[in-house]
């Protein structure tokens, strides 16, 4: 046994370092076979929604776990990927998956926009310049009515021509996957030592030698462009937008649930969003129970809990391996 | 006579507009200067106090100014409970990543609170026709007595507090913890009281706008979104800590708001507040009435 093991261990230990070890890879085939299993419209969608939101809680915890900005006006630029996708889609007759890059692109401009407006700012007044840039951009979705249709809403052309939510939970579960490895490869990299480092002291940091100015951009560039390219997806995912998707109470969602998964925990965020969204919903319809839990679950997190889910199951499985290999050891003489 | 009449109405309103702000924006800035904590749950207060207005008047029949000093003493005793359960912990915990840990600690209170009061009393607007009726005329305006009265008394309570943290003991305590917590502790004073206080005085400045607001705009979950953004943009414009400079804010905001919703229309007014927003973080990043000492926006 002890020989099997160690034979793929290389293999373990690259996935590792990609942020897969052995019972992540066991949990995302589980994943992508439980839709067959279970064999349910509904469940397909709620995991369809679940990994969206996943997607976008990761990419938020990218920004808010890592250079310490609360990105507050979040939901702008999955809405922008949204409007931008579907208009460009009814307009100019574009591709719903080319409107999806469009879309990525837009929201990886804006973003690129506000990290510089965020540059010099500290941690909260960047996060009021990102809610005040949100709420205009909210303000402008309602009020050009010519491009957006307001709030009577713009109907979205669908990405594929079928009923069925199955091919999209394997689009999306692809995107998701994709976008876990690209932003854990990114933060175990020197690009994501670098963000920690400017988070937790930036002019420690810009001594070391660290070029802010770039790395802030980037992040937030980054962030905004996976923001954009999931919105594009909702929109001809769900097939109709409102100017509310900018609200912030969808940023909040993202807030809630990449600060349980643990700050700076990217599968932390992943894993808490396929937690909580399934269960909210089989829990109860009311929406406003659910916001109230997620605002409780925020508080004690903050309050008991810092380090969120990731940090529980970090101590949880430090304290296992140290009770296995001590009893392995064998008694001396 | 017709343009001035007409320039005097809207200047008029922003002034009164202004003055309740003034009064929002003193205790947000308050909150900040003193506990260092950003304060994202300041519009549940607003709304809270608006809420237990409405209860004094439809609910247990009470008068105007009863009603409204309820929703003061509510606004006090809410803020101190929430506090000591939820900031005093935090506090004895750790001081760590202060200012990110609190923000998401009052936005989580936020949520709790908007969508709590959803469950309570349903999404409806809970209002009253006026407290006071009738009109005043002062010139060639005419002003509903509820404003009048609205913004008299944002500007006593305004005039009372800046009295209060200038000539009395308590509120000297409360600048000196706000200019170094270290040092007056040393001085003897107690911290955890003063924060007590700070946070309930806080509360209680925005109940009051809130119930006096009432006949002007009914009572509803969601109340507080506006008003909690319109108190952080005074906060940034001025600067934050600053508390006089706050009141003279609120009264730009008030006025700069109410011409550009008449010239540009309530939807495109945001773009205006913004555009400005970013100008002075790019320009005057410690606010326009920035003085040394103020906690400044660089990082």
């Amino acid at each position: 046994m002890k020989t099997v093991l160690d034979s793929i261990k290389p293999y373990t230990n690259g996935l590792r370092k990609v942020g897969l070890p052995p019972i992540g890879i066991l949990l995302v085939i589980l994943l992508a076979l439980a839709p067959l299993a279970l064999q349910s419209e509904l469940w397909t969608r709620l995991l369809v929604d679940a990994l969206m939101s996943a997607s976008l809680a990761m990419a938020f915890d990218f920004t808010a776990g890592y250079i310490n900005i609360t990105n507050f006006g979040y939901a702008a630029f999955w809405g922008l990927g949204a409007y931008t996708s579907t208009i460009l889609v009814l307009r100019i007759g574009m591709t719903p998956w080319l409107g999806m890059l469009a879309g990525a692109i837009a929201a990886g401009i804006l973003g690129f926009g506000v990290g510089i407006l965020t540059l010099r700012l500290s941690g909260i007044f960047a996060s009021c310049m990102t809610w005040f840039v949100a709420l205009v951009m909210m303000g402008v979705c309602a009020n050009w009515t010519s491009l957006t249709s307001g709030n009577s809403g713009l109907i979205a052309p669908y990405l594929l021509n079928t009923d069925s939510n199955l091919p999209y939970f394997y689009i999306i579960l692809i995107f998701t996957l994709i976008i876990y490895l690209g932003l854990v490869l990114l933060t175990k990299s020197h690009v994501g030592m670098a963000f920690k480092a400017i988070g937790q002291d930036s002019q420690a940091a810009a001594a070391s030698g660290i070029n802010i100015t770039y790395y802030k951009v980037l992040n937030m560039t980054i962030s905004c462009a996976i923001a954009g390219l999931i919105g594009g997806f909702y929109a001809h995912f769900v097939g109709i937008l409102t100017p509310d998707l900018m609200s912030t109470s969808h940023t909040v969602e993202s807030i809630a649930i990449s600060t349980i998964g643990g700050r700076g925990s990217i599968w932390g965020a992943f894993v808490t969003a396929l937690i909580l969204i399934p269960s909210l919903e089989f829990m109860n319809s009311l929406m406003e129970l659910r916001m109230i839990i997620y605002g409780a679950l925020l508080i004690l997190v903050m309050l008991f809990y810092p380090t969120g889910l990731a940090g529980a199951c970090g101590s949880v499985y430090g304290y296992v391996k140290h009770k296995l290999t001590t009893s392995q050891r064998p008694m001396a003489g | 006579m017709g343009m001035l009449s007409f320039l005097n109405n809207i200047i008029l309103t922003g002034i009164l507009t202004g003055g309740l702000y003034a009064l929002m924006a003193m205790g947000l800035s308050l909150v900040f200067g003193v506990m260092n904590i950003p304060n994202f749950a300041y519009g549940e207060f607003y709304m809270i106090g608006a809420y237990l207005a409405f209860f004094g008047i439809e609910v247990f029949g009470w008068g105007p100014i009863p009603s409204i000093l309820f929703a003061m003493a509510g606004g006090f005793i809410f803020g101190a409970v929430i506090e000591k359960s939820l900031f005093y912990p935090l506090r004895q915990r750790s001081k760590e990543n202060w200012l990110m840990n609190t923000f998401l600690l009052t936005l989580g209170l936020s949520i709790i609170l908007q969508n709590g009061m959803v469950i309570l009393y349903g999404a409806n607007y809970h209002g009253i026709t006026y407290f006071w009726p009738g009109n005043i005329r002062l010139g060639p305006v005419n002003i509903s007595y509820d404003r009048a009265v609205a913004f008299l008394i944002a500007i006593v309570a305004i005039v009372l507090f800046s009295l209060f943290l200038n000539k009395t003991r308590t509120g000297r305590a409360i600048r000196a913890v706000s200019q170094d917590e270290t040092g007056a502790k040393l001085m003897g004073i107690d911290l955890n009281g003063i924060h007590m206080l700070t946070f309930a005085l806080s509360s209680l400045l925005a109940a009051l706008a809130g119930a006096s607001l009432l006949s002007i705009s009914a009572a509803y979950p969601t109340m507080g979104v506006t008003p909690l953004y319109t108190s952080w943009f005074v906060l940034i414009l001025v600067g934050m800590g600053n508390v006089e400079a706050s009141i003279w804010g609120g009264f730009i905001v008030g006025i700069l708001e109410t011409l550009s919703t008449f010239y540009l229309g309530s939807g495109w007014q945001s773009a205006v507040s913004l555009g400005i927003i970013i100008l002075i973080l790019l320009f005057k990043p410690a606010g326009i009435f920035a003085k040394k000492g103020v906690k400044t926006v660089w990082e």
